[in-house]
């Protein structure tokens, strides 16, 4: 706001007009007058009027001079209004420039880790336009950087003291988890025991997911550490056993797939906290359906519940959820009554490249698709597909086992017969029926399988088979387990350390009925089952190859057989030494290589695909 | 009233962690929970033979315990087999026995059998003849 100079000559002009006008006029007047007057006034008029006129210039001129004098004041103080008004101007960008531009960039280097000394550094004498910043200025930001990294680290250590708390739980948890998991072998035959023990180990599996959860809002890694990959399958029941109402979560039609070992806890912490949102948001007597396809980008993991439909409103805000957890959210975002489920899925997911979305269902309800990216899934052979199976059906490590010759099971005299003898030679028909023992697995153990399903009854045909061979070994345990070296009496004298290592499990005896190490069958090694079946038992009394084999049909051991040894084991009847009956063949049957070769559908194998 | 220590869990102790890394899920989402499962009267020596193959939809226990008992086999073998303790076997062989995928075939009783002093007898008999 700058006046406009008035330019001097008009200023000039002006003044002549402003002093013009009353000195003309008091000359007029003057002249006017004396020309009126008679000639003796005429002399003083006119010296009067002269000095009128005079002083009237006079004034006129005093009168324009300080008129000028005023206007002159009046514009340096303009000019210095002017000035200050720049200044502040200056004052109020570089005020806003610090609060947006260099504030913010400051602080972002200070989240990236850098101490408020180098964010200085960097931030202001790194930049030109920021250099000659104000001391004032540069104190304000320090202060301001030192107050926020004080606050950082304060929140970092409150997060570590949750981490380091829930981690600890978790150890408990863990442990306490397995320990159930013993007692529950140690008391699996007392079903009331057992029960408790379930409910037990259900509450404590809870309070992991939550221990679980706190660590991931604390951005740390899961503690649990999977060293192979599992199967989907198995991932998804390890998800189900983790939440409260397991029970309503139905599986369908799992791809089946593995995960590799390090995603493994994530998603199945995941996929818990998508179940327990769709299991706590819908009625309880409706049913939650679970299924995983495959799909372009990898598996595609959709929960579906029945319950109330998440309203749009809802629906966004667990989507605003979801994507503030993705972004990074702290404890301080949970509120006093927190959500954690949402927060955690989302903020896995951001760590392992998940992504989530919810729908609504066309059931009425939620449906949660979880898409599991191609590198966390592997289709190579995972350890089995379930629980127990996933355990025990494949080899515990393939490099300690015995080698196959003396894997093979002990020979084995029969045993007295003791149920009516069959004097008929089976029928062809029957005989395909029977379970024919193609591996033996690296305890001794048989593995068997029938080309048809073996009707009810003949088990006794079958047992009779080969059980003197193998069965009964087993469950007689020690007392009748006859090493194949030709040792028929102590199994722990059985030459070399790994026929040894075979009678030592062999011999277990009688408390391996209800123990759950028992039957480690290995499952998908079937070479094994036809070097096996090439090579004869030794008898122990002979120490020549019979190389008979049980199958043919000799009709020789009786029905019952097996059963009776089997009750004796569990009876923990002593076994009364056989006596002295020629000992048949207890290996397989020879020269079927190609029958075993790809007919070999045992049921380890099958669990693979 | 502390239970005495059990032998094989001492045993099984070095196991543990071995088995633990092996499987996510626990035993309960097996059988379908502690809660109102009726158990089948089932024995150790119950044999269980399987009726038909198991459909897909069979969760997977139940349906190896079904590939297992093509051949008659005993609660207590499947139980080792499978790695599972005997009240999961006996919960899955009770779902498998409500859907009839298998059937069950109690033991001969010991009691039913003829008493050993009564064969010997008889034999002492025929020897007689």
């Amino acid at each position: 706001m700058v006046r406009d100079e008035i330019p001097p000559k008009d200023q000039e002009s002006a003044v002549a007009r402003v002093l013009v006008i009353p000195v003309l006029l008091t000359a007029a007047v003057t002249v006017g007058t004396a020309s009126l007057v008679t000639e003796s006034a005429r002399i003083p008029l006119i010296c009067y009027g002269v000095a009128a006129t005079v002083v009237v210039a006079w004034y006129a001129r005093a009168l324009h001079r300080r008129a000028a004098a005023a206007r002159a004041v009046h514009e340096g103080y303009a000019r210095r209004i002017a000035r200050l008004e720049r200044r502040l101007t200056e004052q109020d960008e570089a005020t806003v420039r610090l609060g947006k531009e260099l504030m913010p960039v400051a602080v972002h280097r200070l989240r990236q880790g850098e101490s408020p000394a180098e964010v200085m550094r960097a931030v202001v004498d790194g930049d030109e336009r920021y250099r000659g910043l104000p001391d004032a200025q540069r104190s304000l930001l320090l202060s301001v950087l030192d107050l926020a990294d004080d606050e950082d680290a304060m929140r970092e250590s409150a997060q570590r003291a949750f981490v380091n708390i829930a981690r600890r739980v978790q150890a408990i948890v863990h442990q306490q988890a397995s320990e159930l998991r013993a007692m529950e072998e140690a008391h699996g035959r007392n079903p009331e025991v057992f029960d408790d023990l379930l409910r037990i180990d259900h509450g404590t599996a809870l309070i992991g997911r939550l221990a679980d959860s706190i660590t991931v809002l604390g951005k740390a890694r899961p503690s649990r550490q999977w060293p192979k990959p599992v199967p989907l399958f198995s991932v998804l029941r390890g998800a189900m056993s983790r939440i409260l109402e397991y029970q309503r979560v139905d599986l369908h039609s799992i791809a089946k797939v593995a995960v590799v070992g390090t995603a493994v806890e994530p998603l199945i912490h995941a996929c818990a906290e998508l179940l327990d949102n769709a299991t706590r948001y819908s009625p309880p007597q409706t049913r939650v359906h679970v299924t995983a396809v495959e799909v372009q980008t990898g598996i595609a993991i959709e929960i579906e519940d029945g319950g109330v439909s998440l309203s749009e409103e809802a629906r966004r805000r667990a989507e605003r959820m979801l994507a503030q957890a993705q972004l990074g959210l702290g404890l301080k975002d949970l509120g006093d009554t927190p959500r954690l489920g949402m927060a955690v899925v989302g903020r896995l997911c951001q760590m392992h490249n998940l992504q989530v979305s919810l729908r609504q269902s066309a059931y009425g309800g939620v449906r949660a698709v979880l898409i599991v990216p191609h590198d966390i899934i592997t289709t190579g052979p995972a350890p089995g597909i379930a629980h127990g199976i996933g355990a025990a059906a494949l080899p515990r490590a393939a490099d300690d086992l015995p080698t196959k010759d003396v894997l093979r099971p002990a020979n084995r005299k029969p045993r007295p017969v003791t149920g009516p003898r069959r004097t008929v030679p089976l029928p062809a028909g029957m005989d395909d029926d029977v379970p024919v023992v193609t591996e033996w697995t690296e305890n001794g153990l048989p593995q068997r399988r029938s080309r048809g399903r073996a009707p009810l009854g003949s088990h006794n045909l079958g047992a009779a088979r080969y059980g003197a061979g193998s069965s009964s070994s087993e469950w007689q345990g020690g007392s009748s387990d006859v090493g194949h070296r030709g040792d028929t009496r102590g199994p722990t004298a059985a030459g070399g350390p790994a026929a040894g290592s075979v009678n030592g499990h062999a011999s277990a005896g009688p408390d391996r009925l209800n123990g759950n190490e028992t039957g480690r069958v290995r499952g998908p090694d079937h070479g094994d089952g036809t070097a096996a079946g090439t090579t004869g038992p030794v008898p122990p009394g002979a120490g020549s190859m019979t190389g008979a084999g049980f199958q043919a049909p000799d009709g020789r051991p009786g029905p019952g057989i097996w059963l009776e040894a089997f009750t004796k084991a569990v009876n923990g009847t002593p076994h009364e030494p056989s006596t002295g009956t020629p000992s048949t063949g207890t290996g397989e049957v020879a020269g079927q290589p190609g029958d075993q070769g790809d007919s070999d559908d045992t049921w380890g194998k099958g669990d693979l695909k | 009233m502390t239970p005495p220590p059990h032998p094989r869990r001492e045993r099984r102790s070095p196991e543990i962690p071995d088995t633990e890394a092996a499987d996510p899920e626990r035993l309960y989402v097996i059988t379908g929970g502690p809660d109102g499962t009726e158990r089948a009267p089932l024995d150790l020596v119950t044999m269980i033979v399987a009726r038909e193959p198991a459909s897909p939809t069979v969760p997977p226990e139940q349906a190896a315990i079904v590939r297992l008992c093509r051949a008659p086999l005993s609660v207590a073998e499947i139980s080792a087999y499978l790695s599972l303790p005997f009240s999961v076997v006996t919960a899955l062989l009770t779902e498998l026995l409500a859907t009839e995928l298998v059937e069950s075939r109690a033991p001969i009783v010991r009691a039913a059998l003829p008493d050993r002093s009564l064969l010997e007898a008889v034999m002492h008999g025929l020897q007689k003849l």
